[in-house]
C-alpha cells in the first residue's frame, strides 16, 4: 500500500500540471498545433487524475 | 531520459498501480461509490439520452447517496444501444456526452449477436482504454524488454487496437502483423524473435497448427514466453488453455473487455483459476437472473451489470452484459485486492439455451472438444429441429495421426458429452482441415430453431 502522504505530493503535482496545460490551451487556442497537442496532453494528465487523484476520494477520513 | 535504475524498479514491481491495485476493499467501496456518482451526473447532464432516461425514471444525481440506490438507475443493454443509433444525429443518436468534434475514433461491436454497435471514442476515451490494458499486461509480465507481436487485421473491431497501445505505453517494443497473412506472421516472429503476442483463442491453436504444417514446432523454434487471448472464453476453459501453452511452451492468459464497455478483468501471472475485476475503474454487479437480487457472495452465478467509471464520449452505465459470472471464494497470491470473478466469465444468459428441455452452455461443448487431445481444434454445432424434436449436430475434425483410431475417439467424445452435458448428439466427421477457421470471433453454435 502506498503512503497517503505520497499521494497528496503526487496530487499537488498533478494539479499543477493541470493548471499549466490549461493556461497554455487558454493562452494559444488559435493555434492549431497548440491546441490539439494540449488537448492530448490533458488527456495523459487525466490518466494521472484516475490512477493518483482519484484514491485521495476514498482516503479523505483517514 | 529514464536512469537504468528506474527501468529495472519498473522491471521488478507487480503492479502497474500499487496505489489503486492495492486498495483496501472498504477503501474501494468508497471509490467506487464516489466515481459512480461522478458518471452518474456527467451522463445525466451532458448525453440527452441518459438525461432524458433518467428524468424520466425520476432520478437525479443527488439521490444517489448508499450503494443500495445504484439499483434505482435503469439498466441498458445492446438493444437499447442499438436503437439509439437508429436515432438522430447520425451515426450515433443522441447518446454522446461529448461534442461530436471531439470524437476520435469509431470502432463496432462484431455483430455476433445482431446489428453492430458503433462505439465512439474521444482521445481521452482511447488513453483509457489503453490505460485498462496497461494493467492487464503488466499483471501478465510484460515489461519494457518484451518484444509483442500483434497478428490482428487491425480494422473497425477493437479487439487488440487498445492492446497494441498499451504495449507501447509499457514501453515494449510492437511488431503490428496487420496484413500479412498466418504463414507470414509467423515467419516475422521467428525472424524478430518476438517473445509474446496477442490473439483469440482459436487464432493462438490455428496458429500453432499452420507452423506445424510448415515444419516449425512453436514451442522450440519460436521465442514465445507469453500469449494474451480475447474474444472468445477459451483462456479461461482449462483444456483450451493448456492446448495453447503445450503448443507453444508459453504462459497464456485470459483477459476480458467488450466494444462498449471497456477492458475490466484480467488474469494475473499468478493465475488463480479467475480473473481480476479492475474495481477501480469499473463497477461490476452480479445480478441474480431469476430474482433480479444483487449477488455478493462467492460462488453464486449471475448476470453481469457493468459500469465504466471514466468513459465519457459514450458512457456505459449499469449495462446488461448478458455475461454470466461468479464472485470467487479465494484470493489472489499476487496481492491485488481486485476481486475475482471465478473461471472468467463462465456462460451468457443469451446463450444458455434450452435443448431437448435441458439448459446448454456452448462452453461446456467446447471444454469437452478440446480436452480431447486426438481432435482438431475446430468444431461446429448445429441445433435444429427434426420433426418436433430438438436436434444436435457437433461437427468435428480428427487430428490426421489418430484417424485411425475413429472409433474409440468417437465413443469417447460421446461419453464425455453426455457426462458433462447430459446430453445426446449426432456426430459428423469432417476432414481435417475443412470446418471455417476464425481469426476473430468465431461462431461455433447455432441455433437454427424458430423460436
Amino acid at each position: 500500500m502506498i503512503d497517503k502522504d505520497k499521494i497528496i505530493t503526487l496530487d499537488k503535482k498533478i494539479m499543477c500540471l493541470r493548471k499549466i496545460a490549461e493556461d497554455i490551451l487558454e493562452n494559444g487556442r488559435d493555434i492549431e498545433a497548440v491546441r490539439m497537442n494540449t488537448k492530448r496532453i490533458l488527456a495523459s494528465i487525466r490518466m494521472l487524475e484516475i490512477n493518483v487523484s482519484d484514491a485521495l476520494l476514498c482516503m479523505e477520513k483517514r | 531520459m529514464e536512469s537504468s535504475r528506474s527501468v529495472e524498479m519498473m522491471n521488478n514491481s507487480i503492479y502497474w498501480n500499487p496505489i489503486l491495485e492495492t486498495l483496501r476493499p472498504e477503501d474501494l467501496k468508497i471509490l467506487q461509490l464516489k466515481k459512480f456518482k461522478r458518471i452518474f451526473e456527467w451522463a445525466y447532464c451532458n448525453s440527452p439520452f441518459y438525461g432524458r432516461l433518467y428524468k424520466q425514471t425520476g432520478i437525479e444525481p443527488a439521490d444517489i447517496k448508499t450503494f443500495d440506490d445504484i439499483k434505482m438507475v435503469p439498466k441498458i443493454d445492446k438493444a437499447v444501444l442499438r436503437d439509439v443509433q437508429t436515432r438522430q444525429p447520425f451515426p450515433y443518436g443522441d447518446i454522446l456526452a461529448v461534442p461530436i468534434e471531439d470524437i476520435t475514433a469509431f470502432r463496432q461491436t462484431s455483430g455476433t449477436t445482431g446489428t453492430p454497435v458503433y462505439q465512439a471514442d474521444s482521445w481521452q476515451d482511447w488513453e483509457w482504454w489503453s490505460e485498462c490494458w496497461a494493467y492487464i499486461l503488466f499483471a501478465q509480465g510484460y515489461r519494457s524488454t518484451d518484444r509483442v507481436f500483434i497478428p490482428f487485421g487491425y480494422n473497425v473491431f477493437v479487439a487488440f487496437w487498445a492492446g497494441h497501445y498499451a504495449a507501447e505505453k509499457i514501453g515494449c517494443e510492437v511488431v503490428p502483423g496487420g496484413v500479412l497473412d498466418t504463414e507470414a506472421r509467423i515467419l516475422k516472429m521467428q525472424e524478430l524473435r518476438c517473445n509474446s503476442f496477442m490473439a483469440t483463442p482459436t487464432y493462438v491453436l490455428g496458429m500453432a497448427d499452420t507452423a506445424k504444417k510448415m515444419g516449425i514446432d512453436p514451442a522450440k523454434q519460436l521465442f514465445i514466453e507469453k500469449i494474451t487471448c480475447a474474444g472468445e472464453p477459451g483462456a479461461s476453459i482449462s483444456a483450451t488453455k493448456k492446448r495453447m501453452e503445450d503448443a507453444w511452451g508459453a504462459n497464456v492468459y485470459d483477459h476480458i473487455g467488450a466494444t462498449e464497455i471497456g477492458a475490466w478483468s484480467y488474469e494475473c501471472k499468478f493465475k488463480p483459476g479467475g480473473l481480476h475485476v479492475n474495481e477501480a475503474f469499473f463497477l461490476v454487479e452480479i445480478e441474480d437472473i431469476e430474482t433480479g437480487d444483487i449477488i455478493d457472495e462467492p460462488g453464486k452465478s449471475g448476470n453481469m451489470i457493468i459500469t465504466a467509471f471514466d468513459r465519457i464520449g459514450k458512457p456505459c452505465i449499469r449495462f446488461d452484459s448478458k455475461d454470466v459470472i461468479k464472485w470467487a471464494d479465494y484470493e489472489c497470491a499476487c496481492g491485488r485486492t481486485f476481486r475475482i470473478i471465478d473461471g472468467g466469465v463462465i456462460g451468457r444468459s443469451d446463450d444458455i439455451t434450452k435443448v431437448k428441455g435441458v439448459l446448454l452452455a456452448p462452453t461446456a461443448i467446447e471444454d469437452v472438444v478440446r480436452s480431447i487431445p486426438e481432435l482438431g481444434y475446430d468444431y461446429e454445432v448445429i441445433v435444429s429441429k427434426r420433426g418436433d424434436i430438438d436436434d444436435i449436430l457437433l461437427k468435428i475434425e480428427i487430428m490426421p495421426e489418430y484417424s485411425t483410431r475413429k472409433d474409440a475417439i468417437l465413443i469417447n467424445l460421446k461419453d464425455q458429452l453426455r457426462v458433462k452435458t447430459n446430453l445426446g448428439y449426432r456426430i459428423e466427421v469432417c476432414p481435417y482441415g475443412t470446418l471455417p477457421r476464425y481469426d476473430v470471433k468465431s461462431r461455433r453454435f447455432k441455433d437454427m430453431r424458430k423460436h
